[in-house]
């Protein structure tokens, strides 16, 4: 009997692990982050655990025959309950990669020892802590995480270096291949996209899709995509310490870099932000070993003009260099400027809206004119970018222009959607915003901040959620803002309701950080 | 790391042999330091075979032989992107599937060159040298092509479609219609031939009826038009896209019979050797002795006709040249020419095995401006429609 106990309680253990194996794949297969999560949720999480703990103990105690049993189902469907509750709740599930059923496997076999050891030793003491172990296995579950863990690390790792192995491979095979890297506090992801619209005017590219950046990230794409014809190869590089981007060009070893900017990004890990410089770089570096390649880095960033003597041989873009642009201005149809790429100029006009993408279009212009795209080409892929969808996008709300900029949440972004809506000089500006969310303690003086701005360049103020906006309120209220255009509604809908009979063809709406409802009221 | 090509060739066609020329031709030619060939002959039934026999012309003199030394094969799409499947099924005589990055069609005629070809490679996702369907097939199309080059003000003949049945229902009236509209003397062609099949030209009303019922056994729809008697045939061909494309020396074919037959292009020459030479072997001159003036506006009126049709790749297109008048009118286009007009570019100053090389790049570069479009939207409209109980049966969208 107490052997059926035993397995139950192991498959109670299985479905335990549910949310162990997918907060490992969540923090990336790293312990320290995977432990991080537990320090940090650890109480939550016992204080359910205890619940299933009690009703094992209680099944070792009690030999009832009846009771037993119907303990067992409880035990077994509370167990299910918490997993397929933990599963539809999540909103990153886990994924059941070859990765996953491999430490399935692991937990399984380590589970199966356990009851192993009981069965041949009942007696012994270490039969006795093998049963507590497995009784236990649900309150224990993150030790059997790490175990399976560590058990099949050799093999990862065995599968990992196959991997990279195989990549290198096909990289050195390819002898007419040129790879850029790109790597950056912000915006790197953007250029990327950017760069490979504009080269694929005139060569064969492949780029590391979404923001995969990560060597193993960076080695699916070499392993998948990278067909004989490809010309160009994009890899984006994401560094979290030093390291991380040396590591990547190892692997890749990249013609030309650019380096879009450097920023207090990570801090926690980089310590300083002189590691999160020589970090990035460690691509300049990469691309100066290779030798007679370009590497791209931006000098309106201030952490990189300030370290220009580290990197003499860099190529820098942005104000005061060869590669640069002016003439910058708004209009309904996004924004325009020119752009001077080593003597030439290109003047050309694109629906993305903003300083950062001004920045990004002329990094990624100015290695493609570098590497033999026309002007001509040049001019045309960038008028054919796509904004992100609710990022500074630019659209049409009954003959009048809107700025869908619903998904920005971080404050310098706001801050920046605020100026770019007071580039539209000569028009009604308005602004609909219920402020900013989840920023601790910088939350107030953020959401005041953006009321100052916003007092300062909007014609018309309309604020979402009353309780959520006062800090907006506080602001406006001190400035010489006329309360009489400024208004408050109660959701989304309700600002839309305001706004309609306001707007004519001269009006420009931004729309700035829409929250879900449930955040108002 | 190699692309892999797969030059297509043969197919249903009457110039099935002539394709078989052209693409030994440029087999031979394409630059192997750079690219893998795969010869894939698809043979008159429509049946696909490989094989290293393939590549020599000499081993077409015994077709059941060699496709006995050859294996079946078809084109799947998977998730790495187009393979070349074996059909062959036998056990230890199954050979792994290959990869294949690029198409080059080298077939000439109905069912293949008119879009069919195309068709099949843009349905299966994968990138192609040549024109896209809807430019091979206005380019196959002889009244069709008419009607697109007038609307770009490039001059054409005057013509009289007619259709197979209703000459055959109303042989006077047509006849009649043809003889006021057009007048002879006058050429009669099936709409859809190349390569000369089915033409002749009339030079009374006698004539008429027999010349017709020769064009219509190989197309449904004929047209005549009006023949020029003091004429000179001047050839041109455009390498490019509609983008960016340039226009080889002119040539003017020698002229045996009054048109250029089938016999001349193909069979003229010599006996043997002449005939497994195709096109490049045919009598001709280049470049053409005519003016510098009316070779400019044959180039130009060249590209113009590649813009117009948005054809890609290397064409021929074929002019009359009125000398009376000093006109030159648009006859027709060859979307993938024979021998694919590499004498004219030899004579331009491009190498046949770097025009195999900017082919191949027009046909990624079609590939990549087709990747920036958006084709299908990616979220599931359906994921979202409420079917009710009953299942997708009673939904209303």
């Amino acid at each position: 009997m107490l052997i059926t106990v035993l397995i139950t309680a192991s498959i109670c253990a299985l479905f335990s692990l549910y949310k162990q194996f997918q907060m490992l794949q969540q923090n990336s297969y790293f312990p320290s982050r995977y432990i991080g999560w537990l320090k940090s949720s650890y109480t939550v999480y016992l204080a359910l655990e205890a619940i299933c703990f009690c009703l094992s103990s209680f099944l070792y105690t009690y030999e009832k025959f009846l009771l037993q049993e119907i303990l067992l189902v409880i035990l077994l469907a509370v167990r299910i309950f918490l997993c397929v509750k933990c599963y539809k709740t999540s909103i990153k599930k886990l994924v059941f990669t070859s990765r996953i059923k491999r430490l399935i496997c692991a937990a399984v076999i380590i589970l199966a020892a356990l009851i192993t050891v009981y069965v041949i030793m009942p007696d012994k003491l270490a039969g006795e802590i093998c049963l507590m172990v497995c009784l236990m296995a649900s309150i224990v579950s993150p030790i059997i995480t790490l175990a399976a863990y560590y058990l099949t690390l050799p093999v990862e790792k065995a599968f990992s270096l196959y991997y990279v192995n195989d990549a290198k491979k096909i990289l050195k095979s390819h002898k007419s291949l040129t790879v850029i890297g790109i790597t950056g506090s912000y915006g790197k992801t953007t250029t990327k996209f950017i760069l490979n619209r504009i080269l694929s005017e005139k060569y064969n590219t492949v780029c590391t899709p979404h923001s995969f950046n990560t060597p193993m990230g960076v080695v699916r794409t070499v392993r998948e995509s990278i067909k004989p014809q490809t010309q160009i190869f994009i890899c984006e590089m994401g560094a979290k310490k030093k390291g991380d981007i040396k590591e990547i060009c190892d692997i890749v070893h990249p013609q030309h870099g650019i380096i879009t900017s450097v920023g207090a990004q990570h801090l926690d890990t980089f310590k300083s932000i002189d590691n999160v410089f020589s970090t990035k770089f460690e691509l300049y570096d990469a691309v100066n070993k290779n030798g007679g390649g370009i590497c791209l880095a931006n000098i309106d960033s201030d952490e990189i003009k300030s370290r220009t003597d580290n990197a003499k041989n860099a190529v820098y873009f942005g104000e005061g260099t060869k590669f640069y642009a002016d003439n910058i201005k708004y209009g309904a149809s996004g924004s325009s400027f020119d752009l001077h790429l080593d003597g030439s100029t290109v003047s050309v006009s694109t629906r993305l809206l903003g300083k950062h993408s001004v920045a990004d279009i002329l990094a990624a212009a100015a290695l493609s004119h570098a590497l033999g795209v026309s002007d001509n080409d040049i001019k045309f892929a960038i008028s054919s970018l796509k904004p992100t969808e609710h990022r500074l996008e630019l659209k049409n709300f009954n003959g009048s222009l809107l700025i869908d900029d619903a998904y920005n949440s971080n404050p310098e972004g706001c801050l920046e959607a605020i100026n770019v809506l007071n580039s539209f000089e000569g028009m009604k500006k308005t602004v609909i915003t219920p402020g900013l969310i989840e920023l601790g303690s910088k939350e107030y003086q953020s959401n005041y901040n953006l009321g100052l701005a916003a007092a300062k360049y909007c014609d018309i103020i309309i604020l979402v959620g009353k309780n959520r906006s006062k800090p907006l309120c506080d602001a406006i209220a001190v400035t010489d803002f006329n309360t009489d255009n400024l208004y408050i509604a109660d959701s989304f809908a309700d600002a839309m309701k305001i706004y309609t009979p306001l707007c004519d063809e001269n009006s420009v709406l931004l729309i700035e950080n829409d929250l879900p409802d449930n955040y108002l009221n | 790391m190699k692309t892999n090509v797969g030059v297509f060739f043969g197919c249903r066609s009457v110039e099935h042999e002539v394709s078989i020329i052209s693409a030994v031709q440029a087999m031979r030619a394409i630059n192997r330091d750079k690219y893998d060939v795969t010869p894939v002959y698809v043979a008159k039934n429509g049946r696909m075979y490989t094989g290293e026999n393939l590549f020599e012309i000499e081993n077409y003199r015994d077709l059941s032989k060699l496709l006995k030394e050859c294996e079946e094969v078809t084109f799947v799409r998977n998730e790495n992107g187009v393979i070349m499947h074996f059909l062959n099924t036998k056990l230890f005589k199954k050979k792994a599937d290959v990869n294949i990055d690029v198409a080059f069609p080298i077939v000439h005629g109905t069912n293949c060159e008119d879009g069919t070809m195309a068709g099949y490679f843009e349905f299966l996702n994968l990138p192609y040298v040549g024109c896209d369907v809807a430019s091979a097939a206005i380019g196959m199309d002889k009244a069709v092509f008419k009607d697109v080059l007038k609307k770009a003000d490039i001059p054409v003949l005057d013509c009289v479609l007619i259709r197979a049945r209703e000459y055959g229902l109303n042989k006077e009236e047509i006849t009649e219609k043809i003889e006021k509209e057009i007048g002879f003397p006058l050429i009669v062609k099936p709409v859809n031939l190349g390569s000369s099949v089915g033409i002749s030209k009339v030079k009374s009303k006698a004539e008429l009826d027999e010349a017709i019922t020769l064009a219509i056994s190989f197309a449904d729809r004929i047209l005549c038009e009006k023949a020029i008697t003091d004429l000179r045939e001047i050839n041109c061909s455009v390498l490019g896209d509609a983008d960016e494309c340039i226009a080889s020396v002119c040539e003017e074919p020698f002229m045996h019979d009054e048109i250029l037959s089938y016999k001349d292009k193909y069979e003229g020459g010599g006996q043997n050797s002449g005939a497994s030479k195709g096109m490049a072997s045919l009598g001709r001159k280049i470049p053409a002795d005519i003016s510098e003036e009316k070779a400019q506006e044959i180039k130009d009126l060249s590209l113009k006709t590649v813009k117009a049709m948005n054809a890609s790749g290397v064409v021929r297109i074929d002019f009359l040249y009125d000398t009376k008048s000093d006109k030159v009118y648009v006859n027709e286009i060859n979307t993938i020419p024979g021998s694919l007009a590499f004498y004219l570019w030899d004579a331009s100053g491009i190498k046949y095995t770097d025009m195999l090389d900017r082919l191949i790049d027009l046909a990624f570069k079609r590939q990549r401006n087709r990747d920036n479009l958006t084709f299908t939207i990616d979220t599931n409209i359906l994921s979202g429609v409420n079917f009710g109980s009953k299942g997708a049966k009673g939904a209303k969208m």
